[in-house]
């Protein structure tokens, strides 16, 4: 089994378990929505305001979505089990990221199908920019949400914790999701927002496997 | 235990002469008044508070590294620390900022960036009191703390860029030009700050090094 396989192999895992019950895929969809519901009601839906409620809506919908994805390692004790497949922890990591960061990406084009009729958003024309900024958020969202679905796994009120655990971490990646969005919504470029979403990144992607094995031992 | 209780002595000595230094021998400031003596105790509880939190990192790093009882010790007590001063310096520039910006909150970065540091090292402790197991408690409340410490400069200057867009910094804080009695509180501020910051982690690792001992036993 190559590296690629084992990740592979757990992607697929996840990808299978949220396929049969696409509970946390409901769950994270109908907060979003309701967030953007409320949102939209209380602050009216002006054009302007679309980057900052779609991206707070992907910041809490995150928050559900992250706690689910070690949830079956909690209530099957299928943990010891994904432990002893031989190859390091790393390919643990990364296969749930990219679970998460399939899950996430197809959450937010549904919810630029949303906020675009709601808020009156040609998103057409600008869908490459569009596209490039939903692919930053989502990996920093993912990269650092990955890491934390372990921290959680063996500590009690696990969901309770997670949007105080996440919301603070991920704040640049929403802040600069939101400035990015809303120069390519009016046609500017932002560079120095390119870079702080590509530091946080390459940051949370190198720290992070290394981190996540060492939330994997056994106490 | 005759090193802490002398650490304390001074401690207390140095706050009883920083609060004289502050309060009666330096003069109000041109602009702020009188409380311009605020900044006596909230440039030293922020100074403390991120010291902590510097401490935290280093510590958890060391701990992840080598699994030394004591290194976590370090830690937790740093970070318990490092989460009171940081409520303290919250609270005393709310007070601060009120007479003199005319508000108690302002989405300046350094004040969002540190109420973000607020939850975040919260957060560590939290991790640490639900786990189930002590051992993981501390390895997980490391790698919190740990990501935590990385993503402070993020935050503050992509807190710094999202607010730039909107109002230039118009809040631009003390004079450049500082009274040498003014400077000498506030480095006496300081110094007494740090020193009774010390004192108290030194009192915390021992605790915790106690509360340990008697778990194990």
């Amino acid at each position: 089994m190559t590296t690629i396989d084992r990740v592979a192999a757990v992607t697929s895992k996840e990808l299978l378990l949220e396929w049969r019950g696409r509970q946390t895929a409901t769950a994270m969809g109908m907060v979003a929505l309701l967030v953007i519901l409320f949102l939209g009601v209380v602050l009216g839906s002006e054009p302007a305001r679309a980057p900052a409620v779609l991206w707070v809506a992907m910041g809490f919908a995150t928050v559900l979505g992250i706690p689910r994805l070690t949830q079956a390692e909690v209530e099957q004790q299928a943990l010891e089990t994904l432990l002893l497949y031989p190859g390091s922890r790393e390919h643990i990591y990364w296969g749930k990221f990219l679970a998460l960061v399939v899950m996430l990406t197809a959450l937010l084009a549904f919810l630029w199908a949303l906020v675009g009729v709601l808020f009156n958003i040609p998103i057409w024309t600008h869908l490459p920019a569009l596209i490039g900024i939903g692919v930053l958020g989502v990996i920093g969202l993912a990269a650092i949400g990955t890491l934390l679905a372990g921290v959680v796994l063996h500590v009690r009120a696990r969901e309770l914790l997670m949007p105080l655990l996440l919301l603070p971490l991920a704040l640049p990646v929403v802040l600069g999701c939101v400035r990015l969005t809303e120069a390519a919504l009016a046609g500017r470029g932002e560079g120095m927002w390119l870079v702080v979403l590509g530091v946080f990144g390459l940051t949370a992607l190198l720290v992070c496997p290394i981190l996540f094995e060492v939330v994997m031992e056994e106490p | 235990m005759r090193g802490q209780t002398f650490l304390g002595a001074i401690a207390l000595g140095l706050l009883a002469a920083g609060a004289y230094v502050g309060l009666v021998a330096s003069p109000p400031d041109a602009f702020q008044g009188e409380y311009v003596r605020i900044m006596y105790a909230h440039v030293p509880n922020a100074w403390v508070a991120y010291v902590a939190f510097a401490i935290t990192c280093v510590a958890s790093a060391l701990y992840l590294a080598k699994r030394t009882p004591v290194y976590d010790y370090i830690a937790h007590s740093a970070t318990e620390l490092g989460v009171v001063f940081t409520g303290l310096a919250l609270v005393t520039g709310s007070i601060w900022g009120r007479p003199v910006w005319g508000t108690w909150w302002t989405w300046d970065a350094r004040l969002v960036t540190t109420a973000v540091l607020f939850f975040i090292y919260l957060g560590a402790l939290l991790v640490r009191g639900l786990a189930d197991d002590p051992r993981r408690g501390a390895r997980l409340a490391a790698v919190v703390s740990i990501v935590g410490f990385l993503d402070v400069p993020v935050i503050h200057y992509s807190v710094v860029w999202f607010r730039t867009l909107h109002q230039p910094a118009s809040l631009t804080r003390g004079d450049i030009k500082i009274a040498p009695p003014m400077l000498a509180a506030l480095l006496l501020g300081l110094l007494a700050f740090t020193v009774l910051f010390a004192y108290l982690l030194t009192l915390r690792i021992r605790l915790a090094r106690a509360e340990d001992a008697g778990e194990a036993a």
